[in-house]
């Protein structure tokens, strides 16, 4: 089995998924203090990490097969007794094969389910393309009433598992699949749903990043502090509702975005903040990082990040790009005197 | 030719002091009144440059126009940029004149060019008023001349601009004192005067009032102690600060010839 260093994982990692494995333990740490608390999957257990769940309380546990929708409409039915379902399964089936159920059971009727989607974007690596989702904020987005959040790490998904479960109403959070190295040195750091941490201040650049990009923009940010140019970093882990004062006073501040995400450049974190700078009628340079309409390749998720130039090297070369941009029309280099 | 360091200090003293005459004739009525009914050009002139500006005069306006006038009033020519440079801080060098009819014109332009003594070192007003010009006219002119040097060819800014990104030094003086900037992106730059709203500056030095900006514009007091007595406060990044403290430095050693 490979070992995982630096900023890179392997999808041989299977036993090193922490941020899976986290929230699998945050969840049935919660679930032990609080009955109302039932979880879900659909054939898997294992894979998701939600097992830990299964192994503990048994009796508030529902294997579904493979049967998705049918998990959502189930858990539907549940919420409305005062429970509170937290399904997971792969990204790809909870936000694609199971939609039209979580859009008209569980956001139609504002039910208070948790959705843990796991292996997005392209952090199945090998599964192949198939396996990858790289849609998912883009469908969970557009359904009203969802919550949609992306955490950067480990100890980040544990603290937004413990902030769904405090929210009333439909939520689903994204994570990766393995090794995704940590961004947080511990749990001293303030999580609050439609927040963005400031990880980094900077005067040049804004580097908007969610889920496992974040810790490349981080990597990036202190590659181009060295070569003079001063770089925002913001953890926008909530997709929706999205954090827009600290866009808007990025764009104020810096006047040039960037985003970075394990997602397509379609309607995912960059749209949502292309929305946000839109209605503000602000201009700024502005780049979205992510997978730019097609349908990704195969390969160990480092490469693929590497390859979509959403690594610390791809989001460094961004940098560069954009502080050369020109953006202002009415550019006027003549001295007032 | 004159050499690199003369034609630097010539464009400082013609295009980011001599048009301060404005803010003269703007802040002081009695200068404004020497205006009244004045019309003509003079214009200012080396044999051993191109650089050239002139001070137009037109029924109680002034303003200053960079290069040669095709037909002045009258011309005020140096023997070398040195000569110009030396006038213009306010040491003793003879020009020639030409077209004397214009000579009223010039004598309306010389209480003007007197009162540009202002921006010295040496010049220290006691007077609320006083202090409040030399202010203003310091700031005007200091951002003016950081992008004087990089459009000059300094080596230092240029360096410093060049590899920029889009970035504004910010000079404000609380209380409805005035205001001016520095912009610069990848090579080029522009002074401006008010505060750039478009985005944070990258360096701003704030002034709570007249007196704070005054102690510290004329190195009363230094940036340390200006700080730590509320005269002066630094937002944005202090490595810029650094950065343009050495080359406002530099400004006064062009403009005095040290």
């Amino acid at each position: 089995m490979a070992k995982a260093e630096g900023l890179t994982w392997t999808v041989d990692d299977a036993d090193h998924m922490t941020q899976a494995e986290i929230y699998g333990e945050v969840l049935t740490q919660l679930a032990l203090k609080n009955e109302k608390i039932v979880a879900m999957t659909a054939d898997l257990a294992t894979s998701t990490k939600i097992g830990k769940f299964q192994a503990k309380i048994p009796e508030r546990f529902f294997d579904f097969g493979i049967a998705e929708a049918n998990m959502v409409a189930v858990a539907s039915g549940i919420a409305e007794t005062g429970l509170i379902p937290v399904i997971s399964t792969f990204a790809v089936f909870a936000s694609l094969r199971a939609a039209e159920f979580v859009r008209t059971d569980l956001c139609y009727q504002k039910r208070n389910v948790k959705i843990i989607g796991t292996h997005s974007g392209t952090s199945f690596g090998q599964a192949g393309t198939t396996h990858h989702c790289t849609e998912d904020l883009a469908v969970m987005r557009s359904f009203a009433n969802m919550v949609v959040i992306a955490p950067a790490d480990a100890r980040e998904t544990a603290k937004a598992v413990e902030a769904v479960l405090g929210w009333d109403g439909p939520c689903y959070i994204r994570i990766g699949r393995g090794f995704e190295p940590p961004l947080h040195k511990d749990l001293d750091f303030d999580f609050e749903i439609g927040k963005a941490i400031e990880l980094r201040d900077g005067h040049d650049v804004t580097v908007i990043a969610c889920g496992v990009t974040v810790l490349h923009a981080m990597e990036a940010a202190a590659r181009a502090a060295a070569n003079g140019v001063s770089v925002r970093v913001l953890d926008m882990h909530t997709i929706k509702p999205i954090d827009e004062a600290a866009v808007l006073k990025a764009v104020a501040d810096t006047r040039r975005i960037i985003t970075a995400e394990d997602h397509s450049v379609v309607g995912g974190l960059g749209s949502a903040v292309a929305d946000v700078i839109a209605r503000s009628g602000k201009g700024c340079a502005f780049r979205k990082l992510g997978y730019q309409d097609e349908f990704s390749i195969v390969g160990y998720p480092e490469d693929l990040l590497h390859h979509y130039k959403i690594d610390a090297d791809g989001i460094l070369e961004a940098i560069a790009e954009v502080v050369r941009a020109e953006f202002e029309q009415d550019e006027n280099w003549e001295d007032e005197d | 030719m004159a050499d690199h360091t003369q034609e630097l200090r010539a464009r400082i003293f013609l295009r980011s002091a001599l048009p301060l005459v404005k803010v003269v004739a703007e802040e002081r009525p009695r200068y404004r009144k020497l205006l009244f009914k004045a019309n003509g050009v003079v214009q200012f002139t080396a044999s051993d440059s191109e650089q050239a500006a002139w001070i137009e005069l037109g029924d109680g306006t002034i303003d200053v126009k960079q290069g040669l006038h095709p037909n002045p009033s009258i011309t005020v020519k140096f023997k070398t940029l040195r000569d110009l440079n030396t006038f213009f801080a306010g040491g003793t060098a003879l020009p020639s004149l030409k077209r004397l009819a214009g000579i009223p014109s010039l004598l309306r332009v010389v209480p003007f060019l007197l009162k540009l003594k202002v921006l010295m070192p040496n010049a220290v007003p006691t007077d609320p008023a006083g202090k409040a010009l030399k202010v203003k006219m310091l700031l005007y002119m200091v951002s003016n001349a950081l992008s004087q040097l990089n459009k000059g060819g300094d080596e230092t800014m240029v360096k410093l601009v060049k590899n920029s990104p889009d970035r504004i030094f910010q000079w404000t003086v609380e209380g409805g004192g005035p205001a001016a900037y520095l912009r610069m992106r990848g090579g080029q730059t522009k002074a401006g005067r008010g505060t750039y709203t478009r985005r944070r500056p990258y360096v701003h030095m704030i002034f709570p009032d007249i007196e704070g900006a005054f102690d510290v514009l004329t190195q009363k007091v230094g940036t340390v102690d200006a700080v730590r007595y509320n005269k002066l406060r630094m937002e944005g990044a202090m490595e810029g600060g650094k950065e343009v403290g050495l080359l406002m430095q530099r400004v006064e050693a062009l403009t005095t010839g040290a």
